[in-house]
């Protein structure tokens, strides 16, 4: 039995779609039990005062990396078949910088906009519909835009593969790097509600 | 089990209960959060190892308005190259492995409110300022979030989470880049949060 | 403050745990390596099965109905393949098979001229794990014997006829010369036919727009 089994036709594609369904259930669930469904929740990380999402991104990555790390290991996931986003660098740069300000300005992700949705925000629905207008400008501009958001292609690279490092070598200083990060995260907001007290 | 043993094992299962319960009635109680990441990750590993493909979320959108602008104005619809992907010939963009997932993130948020009491009909902002202001914000933070995701190709979910997870560069690059833009932001817009 | 320590407890537990697989984890090897594995009574049984052949007749059949499930490689060298080769086939030499990008779950099919390095290069696609590996059985001189030149009988009874006249259509189809059996015992035709057909490679790839697969 070999991973990914869509990819070695063990079920058709309206399958998929139910699959979809069912793991976008999970997804919204571990989202909401977070607290991802507070825009408030979800800001407090860039005023530092709550850091889960961090905390909450990062574990994801780590259990998510050592798990496919492993299994591929074992020849029960063939990596080579999962997809990897293909990276554009100027593209990537800037458009995760205009991410990050519509993140805080709007309060939510996409992905955490649909959870906050689901539990009665208003603000999440405007959210909502002020992405799909959003995405109807860009359909609309991307002539103009063309050329950059196709430029600085590298390929599906990954960072073992750019800087040739052993993958694993690069799993470990990812959970090296994670583990700290927690334990600055707790760090900081020790901190800063130390602050807020003495205000 | 001797009678003392028993008598402090029931105190026990009381006080958890009403730690449980009183967790529910307060505003903000919220799972661990590096459980909640646990969890998320093995969704995300469920993804690869079912599709070969992670979570997303922006895709979804995108279906979504090449649903509507295709039932809107088809002929210009068509025109719209960058929506090409998904205005396949017969074939609806809604069939879209995203689409379905985000319906179900809707589905699984629910869920999860309903069980812990955290669903009500709210306008999530900041003390300073309107409801007004607040509605108006989250709908160009939205537009913004939607341009800058189909700039970089994709959001928190799909670059940061699955691409990060699968060790992309660009997707490692992106979520710097969007914890930098927030961060550089934030003391910008503090009066809508504090 | 008994709850607090013993969530404390488990977040370091969590994290210590995490370490010890990302140090594990230094030695993975999860895109494979240089390694080799295979089971040998697998093979065995593949072998004996038969259910690795593809037969010419269904390659036939498969390239006349545009079937395009598959990828169909030609080990040979440029001049053979430039010179004659089966219509839909893409040229790559077995040593550099595994660079070409072939993925482990497509179907492909491999012929050389008899069948020798086929099945040499059949065994190292399966021994890397390539699940879809097939070969032409017979090769490319089958090929030439069942489908380019058939032989078809002199006097036909009526099932027979009704055979041979699918087995001229398809020959015909690929530019072939059907002979009776007296003119093939005679002087048998081997003039292949010209290859104007496209080549392979990039063009049958869907150029049908496929789903995004990213966010």
């Amino acid at each position: 039995m070999m991973a990914p089994f869509f990819k070695f036709g063990m079920f058709g594609e309206e399958t998929s779609l139910v699959l979809a369904f069912v793991i976008g259930i999970g997804f919204g669930f571990a989202l909401e039990r977070a607290g991802f469904g507070s825009a408030k929740k979800l800001v407090s990380q860039f005023y530092l005062n709550d850091l889960a999402v961090f905390k909450v991104m990062f574990t994801a990555i780590v259990t998510a990396m050592l798990g496919v790390t492993y299994l591929a290991w074992f020849g029960l996931l063939d990596l080579s078949l999962v997809y990897v986003t293909p990276t554009y660098v100027l593209p990537g740069i800037v458009g995760g910088l205009v991410l990050g300000f519509g993140f805080v300005v709007g309060g939510y992700c996409p992905g955490t906009s649909v959870a906050a949705m689901a539990t009665g925000k208003i603000d999440a629905l405007v959210y909502g519909a002020g992405m799909l207008f959003g995405t109807f400008v860009f359909a609309e501009i991307y002539p103009l835009v063309e050329r950059f958001h196709e430029s600085t292609l590298l390929g599906p690279v990954t960072i073992p593969q750019y800087f040739n490092l052993p993958y694993g070598l690069v799993v470990f200083a990812v959970v090296a790097v994670a583990i700290a990060g927690f334990y600055g995260a707790s760090v900081v907001e020790r901190l800063v509600a130390a602050r807020a007290k003495e205000r | 089990m001797a009678p003392a043993t028993s008598t402090a094992a029931v105190e026990a299962g009381r006080a958890g209960l009403h730690a449980v319960t009183a967790d529910r009635d307060r505003a903000a109680p919220y799972a661990n959060p590096y459980l909640a990441g646990i969890g998320l990750g093995l969704v995300l590993l469920a993804a690869f190892v079912v599709m070969g493909r992670g979570l997303g979320a922006s895709g979804g959108f995108n279906a979504m308005v090449a649903f509507l602008l295709n039932t809107i104005a088809p002929a210009h619809a068509r025109t719209r190259e960058w929506l090409e992907g998904y205005l396949i010939a017969g074939t609806s963009p809604l069939k879209e492995w995203l689409f379905f997932e985000v319906i179900g993130v809707f589905v699984g948020a629910l869920l999860s409110g309903l069980l812990a009491r955290r669903v009500h009909v709210t306008i999530e902002k900041g003390p300073r300022i309107s409801a007004g202001t607040r509605l108006a914000l989250a709908f160009g933070g939205g537009a913004l979030m939607a341009f800058g995701a189909a700039l970089a190709r994709g959001c928190t979910s799909g670059q940061a989470l699955t691409g990060g997870s699968l060790l992309s560069l660009g997707s490692w690059m992106t979520m710097l880049m969007i914890f930098a833009g927030a961060y550089a932001l934030a003391w910008f817009v503090r009066g809508a949060w504090r | 403050m008994k709850r607090r320590l013993s969530t404390l407890g488990v977040n370091q537990r969590l994290a210590m745990l995490a370490l010890v697989l990302g140090l594990v984890a230094v030695f993975a090897a999860p895109t494979g390596g240089s390694r080799v594995t295979l089971d040998p009574k697998d093979l065995a049984v593949i072998v004996a099965k038969e259910v690795d052949h593809v037969r010419v007749q269904d390659l036939a059949d498969w390239i006349i109905t545009g079937r395009s499930d598959y990828r169909l490689i030609d080990l040979r060298d440029e001049r053979s393949y430039a010179e004659y080769h089966i219509p839909t086939a893409e040229n790559v030499p077995l040593a550099s098979l595994l660079d070409r990008g072939l993925a482990r779950n497509e179907k492909i099919v491999l012929y050389s001229d008899g069948g020798i390095h086929a099945a040499q290069a059949w065994f190292l696609l399966v021994a890397n794990g390539f699940k879809g590996a097939y070969t032409l059985f017979g090769g490319l001189d089958e090929w030439k014997d069942q489908i380019l030149f058939p032989r078809l009988a002199e006097k036909p009874t009526p099932e027979e006829a009704a055979r041979d006249a699918r087995i001229r259509e398809i020959s015909l189809h690929f530019g072939g010369q059907p002979q009776t059996g007296a003119e093939a015992a005679a002087a048998p035709a081997r003039a292949l036919p010209k290859v104007d057909l496209p080549a392979g490679a990039p063009a049958p790839r869907p150029a049908a727009k496929k789903r995004k697969e990213g966010c």
